[in-house]
């Protein structure tokens, strides 16, 4: 194994490449812009296209565009322009488009964005949150399968930390096994048969070959979703015979409750942790499992509290559960603040164990 | 907080045009291309020249278990006193200081640190690169800590200048070289004779293998 | 020069009522659209385009949210339903990865000139060897009705009961006028299928836009004015010379742009 020094940026729009990514577009918007100038730089090369949108609105619906005709297609921006891109979001899972979004989010855990949504109508959308810069890499690849499988949009939560930090990294293909071919892919070729295709969210279909139309197909559509939910949740969890504290995390986060909970467990405090790899599907079972012996749960997250809902409805009825994150901005607006730290981290847990229930 | 042993954090601090960020990226390469673990974190606000410039580089000799934020740090980088005190206070005790002498006195508030001022403006002027004192400084604080060679820290120079800027390669070779002549060789080591073996030995406390779905 | 057709025997192609000849392209006739509607008139000239280019057979076309939408589940051509104004951004997706394909859109006037004003602009400046075609009857139809930024003064909508009146409702867009002026725009045209004589220059409009695309010019525009009698509040057979005393007046007919 070769270790590069590489941003994380760089890393993943390596991985995209590596896994077959042949059109990118977005709209430079910070901590997202150094991967749209790496695909900019690296794509043209790999004979892809990436074109820097004029609104984040274009960039993805250029991207939907491309995806439509079977190539493999992403965008991306910071929260707030994944914000601005919502609706095309759910016109993507409709009209079952693979696109990969790649969220590099601000100084905010945007859980909710990912896994709530924005658009209308019943989706959801796969959704990777990597700890470190290795699994972004691992993880980019991943979602442009899972969108190929399941004909969905998915997406990739990563940050300010994971877009700039520069690390030595090995990026490596990952094969993934066989995919069906794209039938229902537009090129034309069946326009003057009698049997052209049609991409649609309310699946009318052609006289010739009519659809389900939009109740049936968005009842399909939401059976889809459930067997997603039930197949392809990914979790990490480390709570070893004896553990009363378990700490939930994901992402970025997740690296520092790593480091904290080795020190702590050195130190004879019965605490382990569980990370959410996938926050949609959300790995509740395996939560409430590998919670089922300890007493309390603290969810570490970097907003106002998103995921503890969840952490709730998985797991409430057995143990206490505290939030010992928050919202925590550093002063340039762009990354994380003083609450992404490992000794204020260690702090809060050691206090929450404290103050008991 | 514990140390990891085999890890070392270096935080640098300047103002924006002093070549914080180019040393750093220099020093991670250095360590990733010479077979080590490495990590580069940057802070920086939003003006090219004359703004707050941080960044932190943690070198290890097994994957790092390492924070893109590091609570505590073996040594700090400094080539002027403005922003001093954003890193001060996550220095160990003992940490190495390496600093530009000519533009501050060793900065203080660190118990029984092990300050070492180079004046590496006043030599990169002698030298008739000013722009080059960064690299000054580096060369000094590789040849003083052994935490990369110089050989490495020259080679990794060359890869990252961009190719409009390759008038500078020599004058920098030059800075980094007389940097590392200025001061007494390993007079504070990074690696202790059992990392610097070679044997790739993981740091004790092995950490608790983590149950992963695939 | 004037054809000279032989009257020595009986003509080889057997007559045929035109409402009957239908262009292959379609899959039905069966449209729901109203009663002196421009919409089918103007897609049908798109459709005999396609074949005598025949260019069917890598034609996609990418369409919009109207009354016009029925065209594409009519028509036999691979299609993409998209948001909103989204059309050309779709359509440069599609068009960049598929660089041989006949790449069309299709969006009415609410759909282009209200809601995706930037992605027709931009489109254009960028030169994307697309065709975008707007059938521009300068009114929301499929809403029941209701102002658009191409809506003439003096129109009366159900959001500009009194007419539409600068004071209170601004001056509409000209849309072709704001293309021509980009460089990336190869072609921009508008024209109208309000009488016979309209309905020919503007398939020639069509077809031209078409040839240009598929020699790599750049961006092509063709503006159609379309009848909607009743999101007019006019009688149907009116419907052709409201739209000369409107329309027209307001917009004019003609090549607004070619390559030479």
């Amino acid at each position: 194994m070769t270790l590069r020094l590489m941003q994380g940026s760089e890393a993943v729009a390596d991985a995209a490449i590596l896994a077959g990514c042949r059109f990118f577009a977005g709209y430079p918007m910070l901590p997202f812009t150094e991967l749209l100038e790496q695909m900019s730089r690296k794509l043209p090369t790999a004979g892809g296209v990436c074109i820097n949108a004029e609104t984040e609105i274009e960039a993805v619906n250029m991207a939907l565009g491309a995806a439509a005709t079977g190539a493999r297609s992403a965008t991306g921006s910071c929260g707030q322009g994944i914000a601005l891109m919502q609706e095309a979001v759910a016109e993507c899972a409709l009209n079952e488009l693979p696109v990969v979004f790649f969220n590099m989010a601000r100084g905010q855990q945007d859980y909710f964005q990912c896994t709530r949504g924005g658009g209308w109508g019943d989706y959801r959308t796969i959704t990777l949150a990597p700890k470190d810069i290795p699994e972004a890499v691992e993880h980019t690849q991943l979602l442009f399968h899972l969108a190929d499988q399941y004909r969905t949009p998915v997406i990739l939560l990563g940050d300010y930390v994971i877009a700039h930090t520069h690390v030595g990294v090995d990026v490596q293909r990952r094969e993934y096994g066989p995919l069906p071919a794209k039938e229902w892919a537009l090129d034309g070729s069946m326009s003057g048969t009698g049997q052209a295709r049609e991409i649609w969210t309310w699946a009318r279909g052609k006289p010739n070959t009519p659809g389900p139309g939009p109740n049936v197909h968005w009842q399909d559509l939401a059976e889809k979703y459930r067997a997603i939910d039930a197949a392809e949740a990914r979790w990490e969890a480390d709570v070893p015979e004896g553990t009363e504290v378990v700490v939930v995390s994901f992402g970025t986060t997740a690296a520092f409750v790593d480091y904290v909970v080795e020190d702590l467990r050195a130190e004879g405090v019965p605490i382990g942790s569980f990370r959410p790899v996938t926050l949609w599907p959300f790995p509740g079972e395996a939560l409430a499992e590998a919670t089922a012996g300890c007493r309390r749960i603290l969810v570490y997250e970097l907003n106002a509290g998103q995921m503890v809902d969840d952490v709730r409805i998985h797991a409430a009825d057995r143990r206490a559960i505290r939030s010992i994150g928050g919202v925590s901005q550093d002063s340039s607006g762009m990354r994380q603040g003083d609450l992404l730290d490992a000794d204020v981290l260690r702090t809060r847990i050691m206090q929450a164990i404290e103050e008991g229930d | 907080m514990s140390v990891r042993r085999g890890e070392r954090e270096v935080l640098f601090t300047g103002v924006g045009g002093q070549g914080i960020q180019i040393c750093s990226r220099t020093l991670a390469t250095a360590a990733t291309d010479e077979g080590r673990y490495a990590m580069l974190s940057a802070r920086y606000a939003g003006g090219m020249r004359g703004g707050m410039t941080n960044a932190e580089v943690t070198v290890g000799i097994a994957p790092l278990r390492a924070l893109p934020v590091a609570s505590s740090a073996w040594s700090a980088f400094a080539m002027s006193a403005e922003h001093w005190e954003t890193i001060r206070p996550r220095l160990r005790p003992s940490a190495v200081i390496v600093f530009n002498s000519s533009l501050m006195e060793a900065p203080g508030g660190v118990d029984d640190a092990q300050p070492f001022g180079v004046p590496a403006s006043d030599m990169a002027a002698e030298l008739g690169n000013p722009m080059t004192a960064s690299f000054v400084l580096l060369g000094g604080f590789a040849a003083l800590t052994g935490i990369v060679t110089i050989a490495g820290l020259v080679a990794a120079m060359r890869r990252l200048i961009p190719a409009y800027r390759t008038e500078h390669l020599a004058a920098n070779e030059m800075a980094i070289v007389a940097g590392a002549d200025a001061v007494p060789e390993l007079a504070a080591p990074a690696w202790s004779a059992a990392e610097t073996a070679g044997s790739g030995a993981e740091p004790a406390g092995s950490p608790v293998e983590p149950v992963r779905q695939a | 020069m004037p054809t000279i057709v032989p009257t020595s025997a009986p003509p080889v192609v057997p007559s045929q009522q035109v409402a009957e000849a239908a262009p292959s392209l379609m899959q039905s006739q069966e449209h729901e659209l109203c009663p002196g509607c421009g919409h089918p008139v103007a897609w049908r000239l798109v459709l005999e385009c396609m074949e005598e280019l025949d260019i069917a057979a890598r034609s996609i076309i990418i369409v919009g949210h109207g009354c016009y939408t029925q065209m594409m589940r009519l028509s036999d051509l691979d299609s993409l339903q998209c948001l909103h104004g989204r059309a050309p951004a779709v359509g440069t997706g599609v068009k960049r990865m598929l660089p041989d394909a006949a790449v069309f859109t299709l969006q009415g006037d609410g759909d282009m000139v209200s809601e995706g004003l930037a992605e027709v602009l931009h489109a254009a400046a960028r030169g994307e060897r697309i065709t975008s075609l707007l059938f521009n009857n300068g009114v929301f139809g499929d809403t029941g009705g209701h102002m658009t930024a191409s809506t003439v003064l003096g129109q009366r909508t159900k959001t500009s009961l009194e007419g539409r009146e600068p004071g209170a409702h601004g001056y509409p867009v000209d849309v072709s006028r704001l293309l021509a002026q980009l460089d990336g725009a190869a072609y921009v045209a508008r024209g109208a299928v309000n009488t016979p004589g309209m309905i020919a220059r503007t398939k020639r409009m069509i077809h031209r836009a078409m040839e240009l695309q598929l020699a790599g010019a750049g961006f092509t525009f063709v503006e159609v004015l379309t009848m909607c009698p009743t999101g007019w509040f006019v009688p149907t057979p009116g419907g052709p010379q409201y739209l000369e005393d409107s329309m027209m007046a307001t917009y004019g007919i003609g090549e607004l742009k070619t390559p030479d």
